[in-house]
């Protein structure tokens, strides 16, 4: 005989009895493993579709707009083991072939056959034809195109020169391919790849990559170099394998690179014996400057400029190239403010030495704004047009002018005033071309013409002293593309490879934790099954108080016998919470379902699949038990505290009932009074201050009345149970003062009731409304009437004139329309419609003024301005950290608090780690968080930050646009019309709002509906308290009966004292809830709260009645007067 | 008739109840002395205190005032846990319901006290328990549960519960009151003839003067106090 037997026995004795116990457990067990699963197989599928989207892919490679030769691939990692390749990545847009059907924001991919080696299925589709596109099954949905239908794409043309370059051709930016459906690549065949993490599929458009090489006009380009190996399984293998793999990837192209690659050349000029190095990205990028000048300081730096006006006095020269340089085009010691003119233009202006040259020349700003200087010089001296000075090819090739038989024929992008061009200028570039007519020093150069996309348009190299003759030249020519391919670093002209499997893996892992989600969701349902527990093992027991009596007066401490208890308390904790793994795996289900249909907005429609871990079950099982055990712990505390004699008589009364209550009464009467005064206070507060929308404020005020009327009622549950409370007594009188008998359990179950119904009801307080206030500009559209996104960059002004022409935009469409332009980095989606832990968050450069009083913000670091938030982006501005100004590093940053908290786990004032497209990391510094705003996904930077950063990203993929809300509509279609080349894709600011809000309303909607079954479930303990009630007060009834009742009025007697705890709990709920919903209430548009809340509220009142109903009947079942002769 | 060194002594005990209309006293200066291996009944009629006096004396309940002493240890001294431990070696309960684990078989419900100071029953303690299965003919109910007893078998296992632990003191609380008469004889013969053969006190609260008869000493109370009845 030991302790375990006598707990087994008991177990097996009392079984009948620990049934609900049981089922309690298993409930409570199966709804918290649920939820960790639920946690689980959203972490599983969010790797499992990073995988998918990845394939075998480890490394990748983004050049963006500087190409290099697919072949490069094939000398990178080619093993065994490890592969490369090569791909031209556009944006585009698509429609299907009759235009029905249109989808932008595209991604067009040129692809050899060996891409498809880095799926992680090989496709069955084999190779594209000519005319053949390969669709991802979500393009395809899209466009609703199946296999042998005609799609249209249209890409982004390549150009070298940036777009945002003054002299960049807008002509022809688009190319569009007709192309026939070859087959639909499904994920497993790599149809999702996508570099960025997140769970919605892109729309992907393979080509073969001659294909879009022609029509992107890019010949034997790329801009993506992917590597990749056999998967490998586990995190930190992978971060080992990718770190290996990088750098073996990075030593190999060193070795195999060519400076094709990174889009330089080197002319060997026979004639005049040099070797330059020019790209026709026209600027030099500074990382090579720095590697030429270090390898060779020697070396010639040349900068040729295209200025408007050269004037002298009164006459003019106009559109002339200048070239600023070192010796020998200009003496050594020349000044910065001196000029060299050549012989034509000192004859064309009549100005001699010791004249003074005004130059007037554009100047380019962040977007393509050109602003128009003037510098004056000094003319140091007259050159003949000879050598050195007639050199024309120190004209960059500058698309549209290079080419050009006579200046009729310049095509440049630039405001060119035709007009001014005299016959003597064409004649002059007939004969000289590009020739130079003047010569500055490369200081001046630099003070006046450098910009974001570099300084120098050449440099040149002279034979060493001695050295003549082609050989020479040619060992020249080899000798400066190896020592400057050894001196630059691949990542500062592009080529730096993310280890794109880890960060994928690491944003699946850290995504949203699902699993604590639910189970705060399902806090009322667990707790409410904990609550049956606990009231169902505390019945029990108390129905064998003679037994704990037996033990006690045998000699066991009342220690002793809880430990008797509660080791029979466990054994049905651990069955429970086994039964409920089973049930925890269908509760994941229904989850996931709920997830796939009804909830699918707070997971971006993502498709999410049961994946359970043994772990996790494990976990989960060992937590309900713990979880039970402890509660169970709970309620036996005061068991075995009554003396053995009294137990083993079924004396079983709370002492409490005895008590004198005036003390307690006074007590309760106070915090009553307290907070009912403050919650009238912060009301009034609210409403004397005009601030009806502070959600915050009225549910702080129903919480204080929720307080108040519980404490009101402990003092009418102490007041009833005083003997003077019972001069006229009459049998309704007698049930509601029955419920004081019991005063602790009675406000226990009304305080649940109420709590329960509060909670579910004033969380409708948080619920999120994209309409409040959206026109206002401190709204979360900013005032905004429409957010617009554009496939393809648009490198106009739509403010101006101009470029509204360009896009042929009638006036009429767009009056009183204006627009916030946003440059786009893209990177991933930091809001709350993307799973995923965001890495590296897209960032949007913006002028801080143009968004000047619009939005609110939720928090500031010190030293933000309270009325110029915005002004805090921009660089010297502001002073963020112990009065210390941002680090040349540091990019001051602002983005949405939701972003920021939940999508990057960061907080105001921490810095987020960025790579510049020159391959220099820098750090995005937080100062500032909006609340709730369609910004959200985003960080915004100073687009004059974001212009020095990334130089190559052209024009504005991001519009906010200002609209009369009646003209809103119209705007938006005649916009989407006019720029469909772009893919303008352009949403109602209110729609984007609800798109984000939903996450939160459908999180609310969620645990308003596991609340109300919680609730319900928790109607079902008042059951059981119903039962304890009336068998301990058996003998009292039967002398009841005895005494001429009848068993009906018994029941009535006993429904009625407890339905009235029902109601008081759910009425004191629902009251405070009320008053925390105000707010909702008053905004414009405001809708009653939804009639499922209502139905679950009217549900449990019925469950409440339903289950005391069944326990009256089922306990004064019987022979009541069996009872009274026992006693 | 008492021993010079007494087991149980009592001085000046008194218990009163607080009520609404004032202190109820139920038992007023009682003094007591019971040698050891005695057995005493004590008679009085409803409500006189009897079984309060009995639960006072099992450490079950508290005097108001006064001294109570088992075997030279002042009990009033003794907080819960050192009374609990009391009640497990010192004491034998016998009640008039037999108070048997419904759950337990008839060996095991004997052995239950013996759980209280470790977690398992020794050797010695079943064999001690099967020898006084024995004694009181019960050999071949071991398996039983209580339900499977008659009422007078209940009560005889209920017995040599209370003596497992081999206690100085046997309380017996109207331990025939629920019994027919047959069996209500046999089971007085059976306290009186344990009495002499374990050398245990006996100390029996009973309305019945048969078995109060069996006693050595009978003590009457009534009004609070104690008489010498016999």
């Amino acid at each position: 005989m030991t302790r375990a037997t006598l707990i087994l026995r008991s177990l097996r004795f009392h079984a009948r009895a620990h049934l609900g116990t049981l089922l309690g457990a298993a409930i409570g067990a199966a709804i918290l493993i649920g939820a960790l699963l639920v946690g689980d197989s959203v972490r599983a599928s969010l790797r499992e579709m990073a995988l998918m989207r990845l394939g075998k892919t480890y490394l990748a490679a983004t050049t963006g707009d500087r190409l290099f030769r697919p072949a490069l691939a094939n000398e990178i990692l080619q093993t065994n083991e490890t592969f490369s390749g090569a791909a031209l990545v556009l944006p585009a847009t698509a429609s299907s072939g009759d235009g029905s059907a249109r989808a932008n924001r595209v991604q067009a991919l040129g692809v050899e056959d060996k891409f498809w080696k880095f799926a992680g299925q090989m496709p069955t589709f084999g190779d594209i034809s000519a005319d053949g596109v390969v669709l991802n099954a979500s393009l395809a949905a899209q466009l609703r195109a199946k296999v042998g239908d005609t799609v249209l794409l249209r890409v982004s043309r390549v150009t070298q020169l940036s777009r945002d370059a003054p002299l960049a051709s807008q002509d022809n930016a688009t190319a569009a391919l007709r192309l026939k459906v070859h087959a639909v690549a499904t994920d497993a065949e790599i149809g999702r790849f996508s570099l960025q993490a997140n769970q919605v599929a892109p729309f992907n458009a393979f080509v073969r990559l001659d294909q879009l090489q022609r029509a992107a006009g890019a010949l034997n380009s790329a801009n993506l170099l992917l590597v990749g190996r056999e998967p490998k399984a586990d995190q930190k293998s992978i971060e080992v394998a990718s770190k290996e793999l990088s750098k073996a990837a990075v030593e190999q192209l060193r070795t195999a690179w060519k400076l094709a690659d990174v889009q330089l050349e080197l002319r060997v000029d026979v004639t005049n014996g040099f070797v330059e190095l020019r790209t026709p990205r026209i600027f030099l990028d500074p990382p090579v400057i720095v590697a030429v000048t270090n390898a060779f300081p020697g070396a010639q730096l040349l900068q040729t400029y295209f200025v408007n006006e050269l004037r002298a006095g009164n006459r003019t020269t106009p559109y002339s190239m200048v070239t600023a340089a070192g010796a020998p085009f200009v003496p050594a010691e020349m000044r910065a403010d001196e000029i060299i003119l050549n012989q034509w233009l000192a004859d064309d202006l009549r100005a001699a030495p010791g004249d003074t040259v005004a130059l007037r020349y554009f100047s380019v700003g962040t977007a393509r704004t050109l602003e128009e200087r003037t510098n004056s010089f000094r003319i140091r001296a007259v050159v003949p047009l000879a050598s050195p000075h007639a050199d024309r090819a120190l004209m960059p090739d500058f698309p549209g002018v290079a080419k050009a038989e006579s200046t009729r024929d310049w095509d440049a992008s630039l405001p060119i005033q035709a007009g001014r061009i005299r016959p003597q200028d064409d004649r002059y570039w007939k004969e000289w071309r590009g020739t130079p007519k003047a010569f500055v020093t490369l200081a001046a150069g630099e003070m006046m013409w450098s910009n974001r996309f570099g300084t120098h348009t050449a440099v040149r190299f002279p034979l060493p002293n001695g050295a003549t003759g082609t050989n020479a030249l040619d060992t020249l020519r080899k000798d400066i593309e190896v020592k400057l391919l050894t001196a630059l670093d691949p990542a500062s002209v592009g080529f730096r490879f993310d280890s794109v499997r880890a960060q994928a893996l690491a944003a699946s892992a850290q995504g949203q934790d699902f699993g604590g989600l639910f189970i705060g969701f399902s806090f009322f349902l667990i707790a409410a099954a904990l609550m049956l527990v606990s009231l169902l093992f505390q019945l029990g027991v108390e129905r064998r108080a003679q037994e704990v009596g037996t033990f006690l007066a045998l000699g066991f401490t009342p220690a002793q016998v809880r430990r008797l208890l509660l080791g029979e308390g466990a054994a049905l904790a651990l069955l429970g919470s086994l039964l409920g793994a089973a049930g925890g795996i269908w509760y994941a289900r229904a989850m996931l379902h709920g997830l796939s249909t009804m909830w699918s907005e707070a997971v971006g429609g993502a498709a999410l699949r049961y994946h359970g871990a043994p772990g996790t079950l494990a976990l989960g099982i060992a937590a309900s038990v713990v979880t039970a055990v402890f509660t169970l712990w709970l309620a036996l505390r005061k068991q075995a505290a009554q003396p053995a004699r009294e137990l083993l008589a079924e004396e079983n009364v709370e002492p409490q009932a005895l008590e004198d209550g005036a003390p307690k009464r006074s007590r309760s009467l106070a915090i009553g009074l307290i907070a009912l005064l403050l919650a009238l206070t912060l009301t009034g507060w609210a409403f004397a201050a005009a601030d009806t929308a502070a959600a915050g404020i009225f549910f702080g005020a129903g919480a204080l009345l929720l307080i108040a009327a519980l404490a009101f009622m402990s003092a009418w549950l102490t007041r009833l149970a005083r003997t003077d409370a019972a001069t006229q007594l009459s049998l309704a009188k007698m049930s509601v003062r029955n419920t004081a008998r019991r005063r602790r359990r009675s406000l226990a179950t009304a305080a649940m009731l109420a709590c329960g119904s509060f909670l579910i009801v004033s969380i409708g307080a948080f619920r999120l409304d994209e309409n409040a206030g959206a026109g206002s500009r401190a709204s979360g559209t900013g005032g905004f009437a429409l957010l617009g996104e554009s496939a393809l960059p648009v490198v106009h002004d739509l403010n101006t004139r101009a470029g509204r022409d360009f896009f042929g935009i009638e006036a009429k469409n767009v009056e009183e329309v204006s627009f916030v332009s946003l440059r786009v980095r893209d990177g991933d989606d930091a809001s709350c419609l993307n799973l995923n832990r965001a890495q590296k968050p897209r960032l949007l450069g913006v002028k801080p003024e143009a968004l000047a009083g619009r939005f609110t913000f939720a928090g500031k670091v010190d030293g933000v301005l309270e009325k110029a938030p915005w002004e805090a982006l921009k660089r010297g501005e502001f002073y963020p950290i112990h009065g210390q100004p941002l680090a040349e590093n540091e990019v001051a940053a602002i983005g949405d608090a939701a972003s920021i908290q939940w999508a990057l786990g960061k907080k105001l004032g921490e810095t987020i780690e960025f790579t510049d497209e020159r391959g220099r990391s820098f750090k995005v510094r937080l100062l500032a968080a909006l609340a709730g705003s369609v910004l959200q996904g985003s960080l915004l930077i100073d687009e004059a930050e974001f212009a020095r950063r990334f130089p190559s990203e052209a024009g504005y993929r991001m519009f906010l646009v200002d609209a009369p809300s009646n003209r809103a509509a119209d705007a938006s279609e005649a916009l989407t019309r006019a720029l469909s080349d772009v893919g303008l894709e352009l949403t109602p600011a209110t729609r984007r709002l609800a798109e984000l809000n939903a996450v939160q309303n459908t999180y609310l909607s969620t645990f308003q509906v596991l609340g109300g079954l919680g609730l319900l479930l928790g109607s079902v303990g008042l059951g059981v308290v119903v039962l304890r009630n009336v068998l301990e007060r058996r003998g009292e009834l039967a002398l009841l009966r005895a005494v001429g009742f009848r068993t009906r009025a018994l029941r009535r007697l006993v429904v009625s004292e407890h339905a009235a705890l029902l109601l008081l709990g759910l009425a004191a709920g629902v009251g405070a809830a009320l008053v925390a919903v105000l707010p909702a209430w008053f905004k414009p548009g405001a809708q009653p709260p939804p009639l499922s809340l209502w139905l679950t509220l009217g549900a449990v009142l019925a469950s409440g009645l339903v289950w005391t109903w069944l326990a009256a009947v089922v306990s004064l079942r019987g022979d009541l007067l069996e009872a009274l002769r026992n006693n | 008739m008492s021993s010079p060194e007494p087991l149980l002594l009592l001085e000046g005990v008194a218990k009163e109840y607080g009520t609404a209309a004032g202190p109820l006293r139920i038992l007023e200066g009682l003094s007591l002395r019971v040698g050891r291996g005695e057995s005493l009944a004590i008679v009085g009629p409803s409500g006189s205190g009897k079984s309060t006096l009995l639960q006072i004396l099992g450490t079950l309940d508290h005097a108001t005032s006064g001294r109570v002493e088992l075997a030279g240890q002042n009990l009033s001294a003794l907080d819960d846990f050192q009374l609990a431990a009391v009640r497990n070696r010192q004491i034998g309960f016998i009640f008039q319901a037999h108070h048997l684990l419904p759950q337990c078989t008839v060996l095991e419900n004997i052995l239950v006290p013996t759980l209280a100071s470790g977690g398992t029953a020794s050797a010695e303690a079943q064999q001690r328990a099967l020898r006084l299965l024995t004694r009181v003919g019960l050999q071949e109910r071991l398996g039983h549960r209580p339900a499977q007893l008659s009422g007078g078998e209940r009560q005889r296992v209920a017995v040599v519960r209370a003596l497992i632990n081999q206690p100085q003191l046997l309380l017996a609380d109207e331990p025939t009151g629920a019994l027919d008469h047959a069996s209500a004889v046999n089971l007085g013969q059976l306290l009186v003839e344990l009495n002499r053969e374990e050398g245990v006190t006996l100390i029996v609260v009973t309305h019945s003067a048969e078995l109060a008869g069996k006693m050595q000493r009978i003590l009457r109370l009534e009004g609070g106090r104690l008489m010498e009845a016999k």
